[in-house]
């Protein structure tokens, strides 16, 4: 069972030198920070190389964490530059991932699932075969956005960059998504027919 | 720039001013293009609002604590050594010679010509002269130049590292 206890308790606590109490925040926060870097690693073991690296690099510096911003908007910044060193270091240009028609498209993310049955399908699983066809940029600040109910001040402090930056991304990313679903929807009709 | 989308969406989120706001309730309400477009980005909101999130393996939690617990054990002692356990043993000591000293001067007799302290009677000092032979000495010696001979090596090792870098 995970603890009642706040982020900033857990945090002192870990800092005193109770390390199940940081276990409680790996716990607490290792569904989302998983989520996100899958949206840059577009593979699972990828993807918990990250999050894992991610979780090691914030008990190091547990200690500089002030306070002054939400612990998942300083947790999330982690994340994101751990990501971008992951993918330097996997040869992956990053000037890439904003262009679009050099972006790979890596495998289907639902590994498992009866891809060819379209009843079997659930609203979910489109949503999740979009945003894995997006940019990871896009991807991550969609998921920021909705799924870790950050603001768009607290999105930009984690991502470095402005917020009216963010937010003009945001609407961007929207659309593309739409777009995304849209386009496989059309493509299993099309396929069904 | 901000077409129909672009202000149904900050109307949305909520980053509109009060009278922004109020002017596009208006519109939702009596233009049909605004409301039919405003009905559909609440819906693909809620979409998003409900994407999932993808499921760590089982053991990822332990992996990462036993990650942490590897990388302590690996730090060195030098770095592992809490620096104020070290300043307060430091500490101690420093003030126990000063205290040692303060009591020593305090009991020496200034006003005596032959300045002497007022050591206990019962106290003796230890008779050293026999420990000091030639092997002693030579022995330690030895130990000294070994010390300095390394003392400067690493000396000359920094000022390798300070210039390379």
């Amino acid at each position: 069972m995970q603890s009642k206890l706040s982020d900033i308790e857990l945090i002192q606590q870990t800092l005193s030198g109770n390390q199940s109490a940081y276990a409680d925040l790996v716990k607490r926060h290792q569904r989302f920070v998983f989520t996100l870097a899958m949206r840059f690693a577009k593979g699972r073991e990828d993807a918990e190389e990250i999050a894992q690296d991610c979780f090691i690099k914030a008990y190091r510096s547990l200690a500089s964490f002030q306070g002054q911003s939400k612990f998942t908007t300083w947790l999330y910044s982690i994340v994101y530059t751990t990501a971008m060193t992951f993918l330097r270091k996997k040869r992956l240009d990053t000037d890439s991932i904003d262009d679009e028609n050099t972006y790979i498209q890596v495998e289907n993310q639902s590994s498992g699932y009866d891809v060819n049955n379209a009843e079997t399908k659930s609203r979910s699983f489109y949503l999740n075969q979009a945003i894995g066809q997006l940019l990871p940029d896009d991807a991550a600040i969609i998921t920021m956005f909705y799924q870790g109910e950050q603001s768009l001040e607290e999105i930009a402090r984690a991502l470095g960059m402005e917020a009216n930056n963010v937010k003009i991304k945001l609407f961007r990313a929207r659309r593309r998504l739409k777009e995304k679903l849209e386009q496989n929807l059309k493509n299993e009709v099309k396929e069904l027919i | 720039m901000n077409n129909i989308e672009e202000i149904l969406w900050n109307y949305i989120d909520g980053n509109c001013t009060a009278d922004e706001q109020k002017n596009i309730s208006a519109l939702i309400e009596q233009d049909e293009a605004y409301k039919l477009k405003y009905q559909e980005l609440l819906l693909l909101n809620k979409e998003y609002a409900a994407i999932e999130l993808d499921e760590p393996p089982m053991a990822f939690t332990y992996n990462v604590m036993e990650a942490i617990r590897t990388e302590n054990a690996q730090q060195p002692l030098k770095a592992a050594i809490n620096k104020r356990i070290i300043m307060g043993i430091s500490m101690f000591f420093v003030l126990t010679i000063v205290l040692l000293l303060v009591y020593t001067l305090a009991s020496v007799n200034w006003s005596a010509g032959d300045v002497s302290a007022n050591i206990p009677s019962g106290f003796k000092m230890p008779d050293i002269t026999s420990y000091i032979t030639k092997p002693v000495m030579m022995g330690f010696l030895f130990f000294d130049v070994v010390l300095g001979l390394f003392l400067f090596d690493t000396w000359l090792r920094n000022k390798r590292v300070l210039k390379q870098a």
